[in-house]
């Protein structure tokens, strides 16, 4: 499978899924929202196809279609879309004329913060809100990259077709941040939130140690070994989700 | 009753985490023991069926060293033959005699075997089979039963695991257990490039039951084996001596052409074996294949001890009744609290699940409170019973199996 498509998929069906827990836990981020009503289309030619929604001060990611945007933005490939994520293009606006100036001098100062906090120096680090708001980015951008390399990735296809029917709770402890994701044989998705009756479950004992975790600076063995990251039920499942996780840095760091 | 604590074990992990990848690695690692932190990690000492942590805490050992110990930690006669071997040498220049005593035993007692070859680890000899085969044959691939474990090899290793390449799997073909239509059409499409089917006698993969073949199962897989030219490879490293001191093809009633042995040989002292029809031999001597350690003469001592002593008492209808009295009974606590504790494969290495709650995550913590009280179950693998877990091992561990049923019920009620 091309690594551009799959590299376009992860920035919009992962990456940009943050910006709903930026605009939710950064106050100046919630603040700049707080008046918007649009909603921008990200259409991608052989490509992903995604949206973002600002209503009421609250935003939403989503796949595919969304009804009447305000704004279309138009890439000739997931090439592309991919070199506006590295900020190296811009894409082409196919509606939304008039929300230029929003475009050009608003949407980017949201944009900007999520890079901010996703690409964070050791320094930023020791800022503990900071930390928490890299953190469930980081968990965030995991999970939801997990369909994607799952489905489109060569390995990633193999390795998902032995997965049982089910579904694997990821959570960081005490109820700090939650994201269930469901293997069934229509599919696999990801979803904020706690699992009803997970399959398995994979607790991390709280954010510093999951930045740690899922920042790959502790070894998965000794986390779960020391009792820092705790795992339960179908252990097979998270084993495999494991393996699809690893592959994500082929892609996005 | 009391519950153990691990302070010991967790103190010296931390310090393995700096400096031994993993902490603790391989089938070892506390990564799959659910909770990690029910478990102790550093075993101090070791005698009959029982093991002792770090931090004094005493089980009775049902994992037997995940298999090897099959006639009781520190049995007299092996360690008495292991020693006296010791004392004339053991890893030295020239082979040693007791290398050919072992093989001419080991023909002896098992039918299908012609010729042995000894190195030190399962995956060794599982290895080595496939390799005989192809030398045998001149065809590539290989043929297994898919969720099978025949070591750690690149090959052998799981879809996307660490360090395996797409080329080291693009010679394995795995169909499913016990289903002799695919395994037919799988024949049927590799035509003549089939060098093995490698398979355990019976299926036994981690995290799921166990499974017996259905009758007439290797019968009609042996069948197209002979037919197609493929040879039959029996990777009876788990269950070997457990079911039948003769291999477990015996057992099941079916001819191998090479058997893989290792676990049980020697009761802990490190050695393996490949046992192979004389058919094979020439094929076999035209390998080369070799370890730094596999002329040991220790371990050879200690086998051919150990396996007079297994034969002598005929060691595994000991494990096999000595496991059903246990499981039986454990069964029977189960259902009085309400709970289905499904029991599958050989009674001498058992897989247990209790089927209430198909997660797993009941099983495990009711695994985790019997190894808290003293008696050491994993829950993601089979068991391993040996000729020296006693009756009063038994009835300890039924009381320590009642205790924890009663926990888990008192913590989830009817909720399962």
């Amino acid at each position: 499978m091309d690594f551009n498509l799959i590299k376009a998929n992860l920035n919009l069906y992962a990456v940009i899924k943050n910006l709903e827990d930026l605009t939710l836990h950064d106050k100046e981020m919630k603040e700049l929202i707080s008046k918007w009503n649009l909603s921008i289309q990200f259409i991608v030619r052989n490509g992903p196809k995604g949206y973002i929604e600002f209503t009421d001060g609250k935003c939403s990611v989503g796949r595919g279609k969304c009804k009447r945007p305000s704004i279309v933005l138009y890439f000739f490939s997931p090439l592309h879309l991919n070199k506006m994520f590295d900020g190296t293009a811009n894409p082409v606006p196919l509606k939304g004329f008039s929300k230029i100036r929003f475009l050009m001098k608003d949407f980017p100062k949201l944009t900007d913060r999520l890079a901010y906090y996703l690409k964070p120096e050791n320094d930023l680090l020791k800022n503990i809100d900071y930390l928490k708001i890299n953190t469930i980015m980081l968990m965030n951008t995991a999970a939801f990259a997990i369909p994607e390399i799952a489905k489109e990735n060569g390995r990633g296809k193999i390795i998902a077709s032995h997965i049982p029917e089910g579904i694997v709770e990821m959570k960081i402890l005490p109820d700090f941040h939650s994201l269930n994701i469901s293997f069934s044989s229509s599919g696999i998705v990801t979803q904020k939130g706690k699992a009803v009756r997970p399959s398995a479950v994979m607790a991390m004992k709280n954010f510093k140690i999951a930045n740690d975790f899922l920042n790959g600076k502790t070894d998965p063995f000794t986390a779960i070994a020391s009792g820092d990251v705790m795992i339960k039920g179908n252990i097979p499942m998270l084993d495999a989700m494991s393996l699809l996780l690893d592959r994500i840095p082929e892609y996005i760091s | 009753m009391k519950s153990y604590d691990y302070k010991k074990s967790r103190s010296l992990f931390k310090k393995a985490a700096e400096v031994i990848p993993c902490g603790i690695y391989g089938h070892y690692s506390p990564s799959p023991l659910v909770p990690a932190t029910a478990y102790p990690f550093y075993t101090a000492k070791a005698k009959g069926s029982h093991i002792w942590d770090i931090d004094g805490n005493e089980f009775i050992d049902y994992m037997c060293a995940y298999g090897p110990m099959v006639t009781g930690y520190g049995n007299r006669k092996v360690d008495e033959a292991a020693a006296k071997q010791a004392k004339l040498g053991n890893c030295v220049t020239g082979a040693p005699p007791v290398m050919v005593e072992l093989a001419e035993y080991m023909t002896d007692i098992i039918p299908c075997a012609d010729w042995v070859f000894f190195a030190k680890n399962g995956g060794d000899v599982t290895n080595y089979a496939v390799m005989v085969s192809r030398a045998a044959t001149g065809r590539n691939k290989i043929l297994m039963i898919s969720g099978g474990y025949h070591g750690v090899s690149p090959w052998m290793q799981g879809d996307g695991h660490h360090g395996v390449m797409d080329d080291d799997k693009k010679n394995v073909i795995a169909v499913k257990w016990n289903d002799v239509a695919e395994f037919e059409k799988a024949v049927s499409e590799n035509r003549g490039e089939i060098a093995c089917f490698i398979s355990s006698p019976y299926h036994h993969p981690a995290f799921g039951d166990n499974e017996f073949p259905a009758e007439g199962y290797w019968n009609k897989i042996e069948s197209i084996c002979r037919k197609e030219g493929i040879v039959i490879i029996t990777d009876d490293i788990r269950a070997g001596f457990r079911l039948d001191m003769r291999g477990s093809n015996e057992y099941f009633g079916y001819k191998s052409d090479l058997i893989c042995f290792c676990k049980a040989i020697a009761n802990g002292y490190p050695i393996s074996a490949l046992a192979g029809s004389k058919e094979l031999m020439n094929a076999a001597s035209k390998v080369f294949y070799t370890g730094s350690y596999w002329f040991s003469a220790v371990p050879m001592a200690a086998a051919l001890a150990n396996l007079k002593e297994m034969k002598k008492i005929n060691a595994p209808a000991i494990m096999i009744k000595q496991g059903r009295k246990l499981l039986d009974g454990m069964v029977s606590i189960a259902s009085s609290y309400g709970y289905n504790l499904k029991v599958s494969g050989s009674p001498s290495m058992p897989y247990l699940r209790i089927t209430n709650d198909p997660s797993f995550m009941l099983h495990q913590e009711w695994c985790a409170e019997c190894t808290k009280r003293g008696a050491y179950f994993t829950s993601h693998h089979n068991w391993f019973i040996s000729t020296v877990h006693s009756d009063k091992d038994l009835k300890r561990t039924w009381d320590i199996v009642d205790d924890a049923f009663k926990v888990i019920r008192k913590k989830y009620g009817d909720e399962f």
